[in-house]
């Protein structure tokens, strides 16, 4: 065991009947970090921090949670708690009673309660909201509640199950922040899962990509955006272009594709791959360079080029996103709008280039 | 503003016609009762008059106190046993089961008359009952245990099965407002099964218990045929002391008073209950945090 690491998974399998929805998963979970559990609803994800808080039995495999084995420990063993997505903050009980719950199973003294609750009450700021009831509250401040109860147990780990989901975007953006605030200001573990790439992105200092039941690729959001290691994880994570193609030669620093129309070189990514095998490419819309035909070519020489069509271009305000149709692909672009107002235009010839080493090149 | 009073004028129709049908056939016949409950009686002749002699007769006589002590007794243990034995039957029914065949299977017992179901408890309890018999046959008994019927333990018995499935009904649906999610949380911030159940579970199922105890407990201690076919020597109930005035006594004042005290003792029963509950931490409602 590392000492910073406060879960640890080995081999976990979930089976229910003949369906397994979880195979042979292990991961360390580092003390004091904001881990997400990201992927399509069905991946496991959620069964996964289910099985962290204790409410469903692994089939196969451990959970120590800071050096103890809690593999066979009810929920109410275990030192970590939950905030549920639809919150479940107890109707027959006012806001502060609801944050209360947990210290008065512990047999607190009434004075350290009322003092410990208003404190929590004032980091989710709802200082003034104790004698409210749930049904009074807005969904922003039933979060909060939820936040409170959870975190006023001085959980080893936290763990958040959707908990953004039935809040408006608006409220969204704003409770990330302010969940960043608040696991800055407690320094407590927190287990995030969520479908959503954009939390996971905003929120996170590692993202576990699950897909079917298994981790894809572990990784701070950086590292998933820019080093894709599957096309499951570059589709999933941002926007991207992918181009198919097949290997044409594999040298130590460079690999060259052969896209049909033409060869383009991509870093080699690690395996010796042969010649003939098929490959995709994968490009951040971003990372492309876009101009018009008749101007002279980009200016590194050894840039790979497309040549095509606007088809679609989408003015967002900060940003324009273009559609460049190609004989390969249609090409997703994002430019900044430029200060001189010059966009393209739809129909116009343009050659789409890209650096070698802003591509990814992925096995199937 | 005009949707708002056009809902107002939608919710007024849909209460009018059951408001309307509980003005005419029950609030106004009570009331009435009520003010007969103060006229007094002479040879089969109402007299108007303002008297409280009707209630001080009742109060008076030792029979009145005897047979409703056996009215409440036998109220008081149906439903403590009904709402107590439901309570783990409508738990499985909504968290255990799929579909609700079970409930259904419960419900089928009313399909069958309530006479035929005392009957069906005296031949299974008689001297010559099937409970008798099967004990006599086997040896364990060399003459038939004769307090099985015609005792309080027969009425009691038959009343929680007549009123079994009227306190599932009510505690299965209070039950399926206690969503798994809550019952998670609650183990999830340390409670132990019993402590979700105290502290989770029947709070928020208050209104479904209260409902299934008072329902269960006015019907049966208002109930003088079950009493009077299975209860032998401590069958009377106040009911059958009500019904006489009314039938073969005529002093419907009397009757009416009576009937009046009787309510009065069900309304204490169900502060009693509703106090208990407080008492109890299972009822909702703040701890005096401030």
């Amino acid at each position: 065991m590392t000492a910073s690491n406060i879960v640890e998974l080995y081999g976990v399998t979930k089976a229910f009947g003949a369906l397994t929805v979880l195979h042979d998963i292990d991961l360390n979970i580092v003390e004091g970090e904001i881990l997400t559990l990201l992927g399509p609803s069905g991946c496991g994800k959620t069964t996964l921090m289910r099985i962290i808080a204790g409410f469903e039995p692994t089939t196969h495999g451990r959970v120590i949670i800071k050096g103890a084995d809690v593999s066979n420990l009810p929920p109410d063993r275990r030192p970590v708690n939950m905030v549920f997505q639809r919150y479940a903050l107890f109707p027959h009980l006012d806001v502060f009673d609801n944050v209360a719950f947990g210290l008065r199973l512990k047999k607190w003294p009434k004075d350290r309660i009322r003092e410990v609750v208003r404190n929590m009450l004032q980091l989710v700021q709802l200082g003034d909201y104790g004698n409210r009831w749930i049904h009074e509250l807005s969904g922003g401040q039933a979060q909060r509640v939820a936040l409170a109860r959870a975190l006023v147990n001085s959980p080893s780990v936290l763990l958040l199950d959707e908990p953004l989901a039935a809040l408006d975007l608006k409220i969204r953006h704003h409770m990330l922040a302010e969940l960043k605030r608040i696991h800055q200001e407690t320094g407590t573990t927190f287990i995030y899962v969520t479908h959503d790439q954009d939390e996971a992105t905003i929120l996170s200092d590692r993202i576990v990509l699950m897909n079917g039941g298994r981790i894809e690729q572990i990784g701070t959001p950086e590292e998933m955006y820019a080093h894709p290691r599957s096309l499951f994880c570059a589709r999933f994570l941002g926007e991207t272009n992918i181009l198919d193609g097949a290997v044409r030669a594999c040298e130590s620093e460079v690999t060259y594709v052969d896209l049909g129309t033409g060869t383009v070189k991509v870093p080699t990514n690690g395996t010796a791959l042969a010649v003939g095998q098929k490959v995709s490419l994968a490009i951040r819309p971003e990372a492309l360079q876009v101009c018009r035909r008749a101007q002279p070519a980009a200016t590194e020489g050894d840039a790979n080029a497309l040549e095509g069509t606007v088809e679609d271009v989408v003015f967002m305000g900060s940003r324009v996103l273009y559609s460049i149709r190609t004989p390969v692909e249609t090409l997703k672009y994002q430019a900044t709008r430029s200060v001189d107002g010059v966009m393209l235009a739809q129909g116009e010839e343009v050659r789409a280039c890209w650096r070698p080493e802003a591509a990814v090149l992925l096995t199937h | 503003m005009l949707k708002g009073s056009r809902r107002e004028a939608m919710g007024l129709a849909l209460v009018t016609p059951s408001f309307l049908f509980l003005l005419v056939f029950f609030i106004v016949p009570a009331a009435l009762l009520f003010v007969c409950s103060f006229w007094l009686a002479h040879s089969f002749r109402l007299i108007p008059a303002f008297s409280f002699d009707n209630y001080s007769r009742a109060l008076s006589a030792s029979g009145f106190y005897v047979l409703t002590w056996n009215a409440l007794k036998n109220g008081l243990c149906t439903a403590a046993f009904t709402v107590a034995l439901s309570f783990p039957t409508a738990y499985f029914i909504v968290y255990r089961t799929r579909g609700n065949l079970l409930f259904y299977l419960i419900l089928v017992s009313w399909f069958s008359s309530y006479l035929v179901r005392i009957y069906a408890w005296r031949v299974i309890l008689g001297s010559n009952g099937l409970i008798n018999t099967t004990l006599m046959q086997l040896g364990l008994i060399d003459h038939p245990i004769e307090v099985l019927l015609f005792s309080p333990f027969a009425t009691i018995l038959t009343l929680i099965h007549i009123m079994l499935p009227f306190g599932l009904l009510l505690l299965v649906s209070a039950l399926r407002d206690v969503r798994r999610e809550y019952i998670e949380a609650a183990r999830d911030l340390g409670a132990s099964p019993f402590e979700v159940l105290t502290r989770v579970m029947l709070p928020m199922c208050y209104k479904g218990i209260i409902g299934a105890f008072m329902f269960t407990f006015v019907i049966s201690a208002g109930d003088f045929v079950t009493p009077q076919l299975l209860g032998g020597r401590e069958g009377m109930t106040t009911g059958i002391l009500i019904a006489n005035q009314f039938r073969s006594s005529g002093n419907w004042p009397f009757g009416a008073a009576m009937a009046f005290l009787l309510l009065a003792a069900f309304l204490l029963v169900y502060f009693v209950f509703v106090r208990l509950l407080h008492l109890l931490r299972l009822a909702p409602g703040r701890r005096f945090h401030d």
